[in-house]
Order: C-alpha cells, then structure tokens, then sequence
C-alpha cells in the first residue's frame, strides 16, 4: 500500500451482473425472467473532483483509454467550479489481491426453477384450499467486479444472492384480504436455497397459521410500547435506525450523529458492526473483502457496549475526516460510482432467550414481521409491521392488524434491556441510495421502548 | 461487436425476431434500446462528480404453445443473440402452459420526444439530424442548473445543507417489434433533478426531504421553481426545532403531493395484474361505482417529460382516466392479465398521472383545518392489501384552528388509503409537476394521530 497520487488518481472496473427472476401466481407463472448486463467504467479524481465515464461491454486497449480520457475530461470540466482543496486520499491495494470464489452449488436451469415453484404451488392448493390467493417469487443475482487501481491494486470481487418469497392471501373478518409474506435468502444462486416441499412445508405451515390468526386481528393501541422486536428486525433497525446516520457522507451531511462519537447512542446491552465479511469465523451473505474503491475491506464498529465509535467511509468521507478508510465504497450496476454503502451490518447477540423477554412483558407487543423501514438523518425510523401480537401478563394474545413502529433510534436503544441469544441473518432487500444495493443485515432479538401506531 | 453495436435498433429488433422465428417460437417480442445519460452532481452543497454513460440492451420474450420465457441482455453482438435465443428456447420448454399467454398485433407508434441530442452519423443512436443538442451541452446546462441551485441555497436558505443532488440528461432510444407485427419506436430526452436536503441551526437537524423529476427543460425559469424545490428547501428551515405532540387526537391532514403519491401508488397496484389475478382487489366488481370522493380525478399523463406512452407489453398507450369525480372508470389489467381474468385490457404506460386541480389555494385548505396537521411526507410501509396503513409523518406542520403551527417530530397517523380516498374534503388550486407525477395537496379528514 502507498499513498495515493496527491492531485490524481483512477480506478477501472469492468462489471458483470446477472440477475434471475420468476414469479408464480396461483399457478401461473407471470414472470421468467433471466437477464445479463456488462460495461467498464473508468473514475478519476483530479484536484479535489471526480469524474466518471462508463460504457457497455469489457472495454480493453484503445476503447479503455477513450474512457479514462473521459472520465478525466470530466474532473477537468468540474475545475469550472473553481479550485478546490485536494484530499490526500488513503491508500488502495497496490498488488493483485486473491481472485475471490463462490463455493456454491451448479445453478439450477430454468425447468428446476419452474418446477419447484409449481410443487410449491401444489403443495398449498392441496393443504391450504381456503386462501385467496398464493404467490412465490423466486429471484437471484451475481455480481463480478474485476478493479484495477493507478497505484497497481487489482482485484476480483464477487457477490451473489437468492431468495424466496412466499405470499398468502386470505380473507379478513371484515371480508377483506388479508396478507402475510415470508422472505428466505442466503448467499449464492437459487440452487443454494432451499426449494423442496419437504423442507419448506414447516415454513409455510408456521405462515399459514400467523395468516388465521390475522384474519381476525384486532387494531393496535397506540403509543409508547414495550416491544420485543424478533432478530429479523432488530437486522432492520440495525441497517436503518442507526446504519444509515452512520454512513460517513450522510453524517457529514449534519447527520445527528456527526457529534456524537464517544458518547452513549445505546443501552450498555448493545454492540453494533458492518462487518467486511465474516463474522464468527463464517464468511457472511454479502462478503465484501475489497470495495469498489480498492480499498481492503474492514469490520466498522459502529456502537461497542453503547457508545458510538465510529463510521462507515469511503476514501473521499476518510480523508476528509481524518480516519481510516473502512472499505464501505460500493457500485450497485456497471455504471454506477460507488458511493458509502453498508455490508453485513448487524447487532451482536446477548445471553436471552425470546421466552424470557416476552415473559418479562406485562402489557407489551411482539412484533414478527416487517415489509420496509425508512430512517432520517435525526435518527428517527419507522418500520411497516405486518405481523405483531399482544402481549399480556408474560404471554401472547391476540394478533394486530398492520402498523408501523417508529421512534429515534437512539432513545430507542437507550431503552434496550434484554438482547436474544440467536442470531438471524437475511440479504433479501435492496437498500436504496440513489443506486440499489444488495446488503445483508442481523441481530438477535430485542426488548425496548418504541412508539406503535395505531388508536 | 463493435459492428453490431453500431448497427440501428430497428436493424437489431428484426434480426432478433427473425432469430426468435427461425428457432421456432410461435409467437415473440423483442424490444432494443439505447440509453446516454450525462450527470453533475453535488455533495455537501459542493460540486463534485461529473458522470456520464451509454448503455444498450436487448430483451427477448418468446411463447411456445402457451409456455413463455423471457430474457435480457447487454451484448448486441450475433453471437450473443444466437446464445440467448438457444437459452431461451430451453427455458420456455420447462414453464407451464398458460393460454393467457400472448404478444400485441398491429400495434405502431412513432414517438420523438423532449430535448433530443444531435448525432447525425447515428440518427437512431442518440438523436436525430434534426436536434441540435451535444452531450457538452447537455452537460453544460446541468453545470449551470447546478450553480444556480448552490447560488440559491447560499442567498435565500443558507442554513440548508445539500447532501445530494444532481442535474442530468437522459436520452433512451427504443424499438419493440413482436410476430403479431407490432412497431414501436421511440427518442425520448429529458433532463432530470434530484435534491436531497437537511437544515442546521444551532447543532440541530432537521428531517431530511428530497424533491425531484424530469422535465424537458432547465431555461425558461428559475431552476427552483422546477418539482418544488424552492418550496421543499425553504420549509426545511422551518423545521430544524419540532416539537411532539401532546396528545392523541382524531384530525385531519392536509396531504402535500410526495405523501399523495403514496396513496395513488396503492390504488394503481389495486387496479393492476397481481390484485385482479390474485383476487386481492377491493376495486375488481367497483367499476363504474363512486370509490372516491367527487373532488378526485385521476387521469393519465402519458406524454409527460420521460413517459413513453407505450405499455410493457407492447402497446400504444392511449389517455386513461381512472378516476372522474371519484367514479372509478375502469380496471387497469395488461394483455396477459385481461386474457387472464376477462376483464378488458387497458394498455398502461410505465408512469405518468396526474390529479386534476381544485379551486382551492393551499392556505385556505390549512385554514379549513380546525386540527391537525400539514404533511410534506409519510413515511411508511406498503399499506396492507386492505389498505390500512399506518406511518410517520416527516416534514409536517402542525395546524390548530386553521394556522400553521410548530414543526412536528415523532408523530404518527393511521388509517385506511380506501377510506382516505374517500375522505378529501379539498383539493388545492396549486399543484407540483414531477413529470412523472402531476399533484396537489389533498384535505382528508378522519385520521388517528399517536
């Protein structure tokens, strides 16, 4: 490693992504899809602006130059703008880095896919006769990213995931549809999820019997709650409560936790990373060993034991404050720059069992299941729930209709008083920031005070 | 490659259908585009990237005896084309027979539209001989869209930090031809603004609030006057202290266009192919029915800046209306969603809608509300199937006995969309054109405030 060029410096990349999606609707199958997309782009950073420039295709010998030509041509249209300070940049790799692998299963062809889905569809015609309606959709992605820096850094990243989603559909008490969805993913293709009616039949049982309890749910009470929130959304609030005001480029934005380094941001009970791409000796969902910068990826404690100790950085947010870089720089598509994205960011387990929380709750709610999550840079998110009980006196009543939790994530983590013991891992979304990104986020489950809509 | 890529799309089009008919696809539509986009953006109110890309594509569809299969790809090239026809037709073979399957007969479209750039050796690849537009101009007038924003911001909100924003150009060429002889071709321009923004005071924040949209043009008027950003950066400064409220109320909401979105996005799912197919729909057996309240027209604007009027499925996309003084007109189903369920095809372009204006200013609305609150944003998850929902509302005043009052933090509303609908009390004078969205503030009454 060696510091960068002081005014100019580059990188290339030349970027495969191909993508996978089906979808069966009551049996038909409404989508089946495969798509494939390439280019190179070249970005250079000259006096203190970038520039970019992109093109379909692997662009060698003379087609490559024309585009770092470009991309140049670009950081010297910005100098119009006038002279701006020039960043000393951190340092990239400066050598070829190991080729990285997806030790996955061959791919599944399109007839396995088309008749894994129609056994599943069968599967639920013949054991669930009263729904409305099913839906599944099966989707996968793979990324390959080969990146070669001005210092001499070169790499070979690779990214892949699939997923499953399971819709039911029933009719409500008041006649109306009434939905749940459940989301399995894992890291690889389609053929490293698991797809047989054997082993999804308990999955789609447990989801069936949260559908009937639905049906009849009763509209949540408002307010300030005690929550036991399941790992799948402690996962959430992790990337969006407190991932997001963590992004380097969005606290130097005034993000509220610009000032807030060293201080409490959570209960002593809470510890939160972005980890680069293992966690506990196993390789995440979503490994990232060198960004999209070529820079060496690092796990980026975000809270340890509840203060705030640092962020999440591309070379551009490090130099400009004074840290390292943490290898968090990512491009969604072949023509995208790469902007501050998270990994794996996750809370780490404590020592409760969900049965402990939820006996520890007098008037309380447990909340499943959630659709999507948005967060400002004042901390304040909101989760979409779509699947929640009662709970009263230690044990669980009667299921809630759809509603939201939100609240600021640091008061809300502030209040956290019991963390699970089991970690749960999902990479099933897009995260959205200007580009997509396929990210994976965990947790245990969590015991807090949160705001419920509801009357 | 460098031929193929080279070639004009309707070149590429009949090539690939011919390659699809010779494999022996009954039936196939095939659509290529081209797509050149230049960009400036900002960070931390600075100016720091400028982008630029080209990038084409080719979709393939192809039946077999009611089986389909679709594909996408980014090489042009013959070869590529002769392995994703072989791909596809293995593909098609394993899916299962549908005879809802099909492609569009006898559809033809011609459409130029927005500010196309000049490329007279390739009329098809980025313009035509007629535009006069470069890619240096187009990057010109983002650069200069760009400091005239930074020059606002600094004289009239200087308390507001630009976390992002950009100014681009976007041009994306299309040809789509399918074996039932459709043709449709297409140059769309458009420029295209994005500006996300928090403001600081004191070491406090705001909420962040974002605007955008396309347009065909950037001169003519003050670039803030575009997609509402004057009026998203000057309330932000406003909303730097908040308060929470007191208590939980039953009031009203005065909707600002980004949170009506919200509720339009749920009623176009509810009139579409997965809720009709799927039996989800609280509108299939309402046509014709009163669904909304009479203030509410909801119409195409399928000619808007970066619309196609153009369907996914290869139709000519003529005007809609959905919604005439709150009587639902007519269900939304594609071709495959109408074979499927019997209802009529109504051929829909990828966006473009528009609400009709009221007679009512905006002021007089937050003066008819006794209590409640000015909402800039909603903040929530998809609304159920049933259309309840519940969220946060984010860069919104609170109203009491018609005055605007202090900033909000923390407050969340809950209701039903199919309710809301019918709810609107008014519907403002002053609207925000996003290209893609046409909108005004809408007065509902009847939501739960926690």
């Amino acid at each position: 490693m060696h510091p960068a060029a002081a005014s100019h410096c580059h990188e290339v990349r030349q970027h495969e992504l191909r993508r996978t999606r089906l979808q069966m609707i009551d049996g038909a199958l409404v989508g089946n899809l495969r798509s494939s997309e390439g280019g190179t782009s070249a970005r250079v950073h000259r006096d203190g602006y970038w520039g970019f420039a992109s093109a379909p295709g692997a662009c060698q010998g003379d087609a490559l130059e024309r585009l770092l030509a470009l991309a140049d041509r670009h950081a010297r249209t910005m100098a119009r703008f006038g002279p701006r300070p020039v960043l000393a940049l951190p340092a990239t790799a400066t050598t070829r880095l190991d080729d990285q692998t997806i030790a996955g299963r061959p791919a599944l062809s399109a007839a396995d896919c088309a008749e894994r889905l129609a056994a599943l569809h069968a599967h639920c015609s013949r054991h669930y006769p009263g729904l409305r309606s099913t839906r599944f959709m099966l989707a996968d992605e793979r990324h390959d990213k080969r990146l070669r820096t001005s210092a001499g850094g070169e790499s070979l990243a690779r990214i892949a995931r699939a997923l499953l989603a399971v819709a039911l559909v029933a009719e409500g008490d008041d006649g109306g549809p009434v939905e749940l969805v459940e989301l399995l993913s894992c890291k690889g293709s389609l053929a490293d999820l698991e797809l047989s009616v054997q082993a999804l039949a308990p999955v789609i049982e447990q989801l069936h019997d949260h559908l009937q309890a639905k049906r009849h749910a009763v509209t949540a009470r408002g307010g300030l709650r005690t929550v036991v929130m399941a790992a799948p959304l402690t996962g959430l609030l992790a990337h969006e409560a407190m991932g997001h005001p963590c992004e380097a480029d969005i606290v130097l934005g005034g993000a509220v936790t610009a000032g807030l380094v060293g201080r409490p941001v959570a209960s002593a009970l809470v510890t939160m990373v972005d980890f680069a791409h293992h966690f506990e000796g196993s390789e995440l969902m979503i490994p990232v060993y060198v960004d999209d910068e070529g820079v060496p990826a690092q796990d980026a404690v975000l809270i340890d034991g509840g203060q705030l100790t640092g962020f999440m950085h591309s070379r551009e947010t490090a130099a400009r404050m004074g840290r390292p870089a943490t290898g968090n720089a990512r491009a969604y598509g072949p023509g995208d720059e790469p902007l501050v994205r998270m990994r794996n960011t996750a809370v780490l387990p404590g020592h409760s069992s969900m049965e402990q929380m939820i006996a520890g709750v007098d008037d309380g709610v447990l909340l499943l299941k959630s659709g999507n999550g948005q967060a400002d840079s004042t901390s304040e998110f909101m989760f979409g729930i779509n699947l929640a009980y009662e709970i009263r006196g230690g044990r669980l009543g009667r299921a809630l209709r759809d509603t939201t939790l939100s609240g600021s994530a640091i008061k809300v983590l502030q209040t956290v008083d019991a963390v699970g013991d089991q970690m749960h891992w999902t990479c099933a979304g897009y995260c959205g920031k200007k580009q997509p990104m396929v990210v994976s986020m965990g947790g245990p489950a969590l015991r807090a005070q949160a705001q419920l809509g509801g009357r | 490659m460098a031929a193929d890529d080279e070639l004009p799309l309707a070149t590429l089009a009949e090539r690939a259908l011919a390659s699809m008919a010779r494999r022996g696809f009954e039936h196939a539509q095939v659509d290529v585009s081209r797509r050149r986009h230049t960009e400036l953006n900002l960070a931390h109110n600075e100016p720091s990237l400028l982008r630029s890309g080209h990038s084409h594509q080719l979709g393939l569809l192809g039946l077999l005896d009611g089986r389909r299969a679709a594909t996408e790809l980014a090489d042009l090239s013959a070869q590529a084309l002769d392995d994703a026809v072989s791909a596809l037709w293995l593909a098609v073979q394993s899916a299962p027979q549908d005879e809802a399957n099909a492609v569009s007969s006898g559809q033809r479209a011609d459409i130029r539209q927005g500010p196309l750039l000049r490329d007279p050796d390739h009329p098809d690849h980025c313009g035509d001989g007629a535009a006069t537009l470069s890619p240096e101009d187009a990057a010109d007038t983002a650069a200069a869209a760009m400091a005239e924003l930074r020059n606002w911001r600094a004289e009239h909100a200087p308390t507001v930090m630009i976390e992002e924003a950009y100014a681009a150009h976007v041009q994306c060429n299309g040809h789509t031809l399918t074996s039932g002889g459709s043709s449709l071709a297409s140059a769309l321009a458009w420029y295209e603004l994005h500006v996300m923004a928090t403001a600081h005071e004191r070491g406090r924040t705001s909420s962040f609030n974002y605007t955008g949209g396309s347009c065909d043009g950037l001169a003519g008027r003050p670039l803030v006057e575009h997609c509402g950003i004057a009026g998203m950066l000057g309330e932000l400064t406003r909303q730097v202290n908040t308060e929470p409220l007191a208590e939980k109320f039953v009031g009203e909401l005065v909707l600002g266009p980004p949170a009506v979105a919200a509720l339009v996005e749920w009623l176009l799912v509810q009139l579409a192919d997965q809720a009709l197919i799927g039996d989800s729909s609280l509108y299939r057996q309402r046509v014709g029915e009163q669904v909304a309240s009479p203030l509410l027209s909801l119409a195409s604007r399928f000619n808007a800046p970066g619309v196609a009027a153009l369907s996914a499925d290869a139709f000519a996309a003529p005007p809609v209306m959905l919604l005439q003084a709150g009587r639902l007109r007519t269900l939304t189903p594609s071709l495959y969603g109408s074979r499927k369920t019997g209802l009529p095809h109504v051929p829909l372009a990828a966006s473009g809608w528009a609400i009709e204006a009221g007679a009512t200013p905006l002021e007089d609305l937050v003066a008819a509300v006794p209590r409640g609150a000015l909402v800039g944003r909603l903040s929530m998850g998809r609304p159920a199937a049933n259309g309840d929902f519940s969220g946060v509302i984010k860069n919104s005043f609170l109203i009491d006995q018609g005055c605007r009052g202090p900033a909000l933090r923390e407050v969340m509303v809950s209701g039903n969309v199919a309710e809301m609908l019918q709810s609107v009390r008014g519907v403002s004078a002053e609207r925000i054109d996003t290209g893609h969205w046409l909108l005004p503030w809408l007065h509902i009454d009847g939501l739960h405030f926690s």
